[in-house]
Formats: C-alpha cells, structure tokens, sequence
C-alpha cells in the first residue's frame, strides 16, 4: 500500500530529525509547568498549550520539511513517481496528526481534561490536520523559510484569536462555526461537541482538497518545467 | 571590513525581499503594543474572573524582561533561518573561502544584525515598558539580551544539519530564555541549577538591581558563543 509507505517514510523522517525527542522533551515541560499552575487554572492552560502547540505543530514544521524535500529532490522523484497528490497530503497530515495527539494525550490525562478520550483525540487529530494543511497550502508556494513563517502569521491569527477570546471571554454558541473554537471544544468536553465535530471536519476537508491542488500545482513545476 | 559590511548588506537585501526585514521591524512595535495595553487589560479581567486583588501585575518586570530580550531574539532568529538556508544550499562554505571568511560570516549576519537590535530594544522599552527602568540597567539589559540572542543562533546552526532540524532546534532554543522567569518563582539556592542560563543572570540584574550580576551573564553568554562558534567553525571544516 502506497499510502502506508509514505507514511512510515515521514514517520522516519520525523523521528531522525528529531521531532519525537524534541516534543518529548516539550511534554515533560508542559506537565511540569501544568503542576506548577494553581489548579483552578490547569485546564484551561492545558487546553491552551495543547492548541498552541501539538496541535498547531503542522503550521511551524511544514515549511522546513516541504522546502528541505525541494532542496533534496525529493519532490521531483514523488513527481515522476505514482504517488498521487492526496497520498501525499494525507501522509504528511497523517505522520504529524500523530505525533500531536500522542503529545496532546500525554498533556492532557494528567491535566484531568480527557473525560471522553474519542472526542478529544478527534478534535486535537482533525485540528492538526488542518493546521497541517494550511501549512503545506503555504509551503507549496513559498521559496525561503522567512516567507514561510511570515505567511503563515495571519492564518495563526486567524485561527488562534478566536478560539483564545472563546476560551477566555465570549463563550456565543454561533462562534462553534470557528475551527479553533470547534477544537477547544471538543477538547474540553462541553456542549456542543456534535457540531463542533462537523464544522472541524468540514474545515479540515476544505484545507485538505485546497492543499491537494497546491501540491499538484508545485509537483507539476518541480525542476523548473511545467508539466 | 568593507567585504563584511558587503556581506551584511546582501543579507539585508534578501530579507528585505521576504518581506521579513519589515516584519521583524514590526513584529517587536506589535508586541510592544500588546504588552502595553493587553497585559493590563487581562489583569484587569483576570482579577475580575478569579476574584483577587492581583494576579500579573506582580510579574510586569518579567513581560518587560521578555520585551527586552523579544527584539534581538527575532532579529537573530530571522539570521538564523537565511544562515540555514545558506547552509542548505552550501553558500556558507563558498562565503568561508571568500575574503569575508568564517569569522566575517558569523560577524555579517549575527554581529552587526544584534548590535542594531540593541538600539531597537532599548527604544521598544522607553515606549512600552511596564515597569520603571534605570537608564544604566536599560542599556546593559538590552546588551546583554542581544548576546544571549546570538548565543542562541549560534545554537541553532552549530547543531542543525538542514532546515528541518534547525526548525526544530529552534523551538528548544526557547528553553534557554527559561532562566528569566527563576528569579521570581525560585527563592532558594535550587534558583542557582539555571546559573549556566544568561537569561538568568539577566533577570537577576534586573530583579535586584545589581550591576554586579552583568558579569556572570557576561561570561556565561561569552562561554555559550565561545563553545557554539568552535562547533560552527568544525561544522563548515
């Protein structure tokens, strides 16, 4: 199985340049941290760490690896080769989702927010694989690793402000349409989790199909020949 | 000099054509804003939430502290990116053969970008500081700020291999700034465990007004480069 290949190849490649070490280390942090909060404050800081960082992971990395695999020729060899484009979008979203939802467990069942763990690993996997769409939307068109983190600061405002501002203060149920706030809430386990499971899905399936041509588009221009 | 300051100039051209000069120039006026104006107003609405007198206002020194060092940190964090970039594409090893040399490499895009952002820092903090700040402690903060800075950009290219591990590096190298919270969370000896940090000596200096503290982050940021650059030096060997 093509999909399955790829996927245990981002898997590896992410364990060899060190993204399992390092969120490793993060997670003994973030835990450490939790503890030394006041308890009325553990949730939500757990909740906040988790979108701010697991799940959003996709959105710092996927510059890096997209523009390190245009450097190697990486994309040229997938170009010529059958992988089709959602095989390859679904393995990057795939390889990173897990690696934010092991983090996101592992913060969150000391933090006590787990209550119903298959909301909660479908809200922090679906968030990652949008975060990490978004991402390769962006990577798929950049040259340098400054235009890519430069880009990618309105879609983190975009996506972060409202769900901070419903995390903290203006908690309107028409706001569950926000993929943020659509995470927030299926992480902590209130209200509204149905919805907020469709519209995070919904959006997911959007950034999905939108990076899905932006790879066909780079994986036709690779090597400088439009194909 | 004059090929450094070439160097340097060819950096700033590329950064400008990211768009990632303004970005860095706006990035800490943004921040500025924010600290200002918004930590204020969440104490006010946390004290409200929680029902207490005072929750961050106790810690206004510390946010001015992440302000200060927030400025050179961006700056060198942008070098860091377009070193590894470089790196990648093996410009740094043609750039170590040229009359710029290694040591010219690392003075165009660390040096003379952290020098700048002392001056930054320095305004950023009379505009939007939180806190009361003595003209003298001021300025060696922003000094020192920008050395631990370049500390950490060393870090970041002496260690990584290509972009992908210097992305990720570049999240850890955030532990380092972990020193400037000790002081205000740790009161016992355990606080001196961070006394490798700078960033710890720094928020000492800061917290006690004490120029003597200038002289262990002095030495532990010189210690940190002088290590660091050693490992750049037999990375581009």
């Amino acid at each position: 199985m093509r999909i399955g290949k790829l996927l245990m190849g981002d898997v590896h490649f992410q364990f060899k340049y060190g993204f399992y070490f390092i969120y490793f280390l993060f997670t003994i942090l973030y835990i450490g941290l939790l503890f030394a909060f006041p308890e009325s404050w553990r949730q939500k800081a757990a909740i906040l760490m988790i979108f701010s960082d697991p799940a959003a992971m996709g959105l710092y990395f996927m510059g890096a690896i997209v523009l390190f695999e245009k450097s190697e020729r990486v994309l040229d060899s997938i170009a010529v080769s059958p992988v089709k484009p959602l095989e390859y979008v679904l393995s990057k979203l795939c390889s990173i989702g897990i690696i934010s939802t092991v983090v996101s467990l592992a913060i969150g069942i000391p933090a006590g927010i787990v209550t119903n763990p298959i909301t909660f690993i479908l809200g922090v996997f679906l968030c990652s694989c949008m975060f990490s769409a978004v991402g390769l939307i962006i990577a798929c068109k950049t040259t340098t690793l400054n235009q890519f983190v430069l880009a990618t600061i309105p879609a983190e405002i975009l996506i972060n402000i409202p769900a901070i501002i419903w995390l903290f203060w203006y908690k309107e149920s028409w706001l569950l349409i926000h993929p943020g706030v659509s995470m927030i809430v299926l992480c902590a386990q209130s209200g509204g989790a149905f919805p907020a499971l469709i519209f995070l899905f919904l959006w997911t399936a959007l950034f999905v199909f939108i990076a899905c041509g932006a790879v066909n588009k780079m994986l036709k221009s690779v090597g400088g020949v439009k194909l | 000099m004059r090929p450094i300051f070439r160097c340097f100039v060819m950096f700033l051209r590329q950064i400008s054509k990211d768009g990632m000069l303004y970005a860095s120039l706006a990035a800490p006026l943004l921040a500025g804003f924010a600290f200002r104006f918004g930590i204020p107003a969440a104490e006010a609405a946390l004290c409200g939430y929680f029902g207490k007198a005072a929750i961050l206002s106790e810690y206004y020194l510390l946010f001015d502290l992440f302000l200060a060092v927030m400025t050179p940190y961006i700056v060198c964090f942008v070098s860091s990116l377009v070193m590894l970039t470089e790196y990648d594409e093996n410009m740094t090893s043609y750039m170590a053969v040229t009359p710029v040399g290694k040591r010219g490499y690392i003075v165009s895009r660390l040096v003379f970008p952290a020098v700048i952002s002392i001056f930054a820092s320095v305004i950023i903090m009379i505009i939007f500081s939180l806190t009361v700040w003595s003209a003298p402690i001021l300025l060696i903060t922003c000094a020192l700020s920008s050395l631990l800075s370049i500390a950490v950009s060393l870090l970041l290219v002496s260690f990584s291999h290509n972009r992908v591990e210097g992305m990720a590096l570049g999240k850890l190298t955030g532990i380092i700034l972990m020193g400037l919270p000790v002081p205000f969370f740790l009161f016992s000896g355990v606080q001196y465990l961070f006394s490798i940090l700078p960033s710890f000596w720094i928020a000492k200096l800061s917290v006690e007004d004490n120029y003597l503290y200038a002289i262990p982050a002095l030495l532990t940021s010189f210690l940190w480069m002088w290590v660091l650059y050693g490992r750049f030096v037999k990375k581009l060997s």
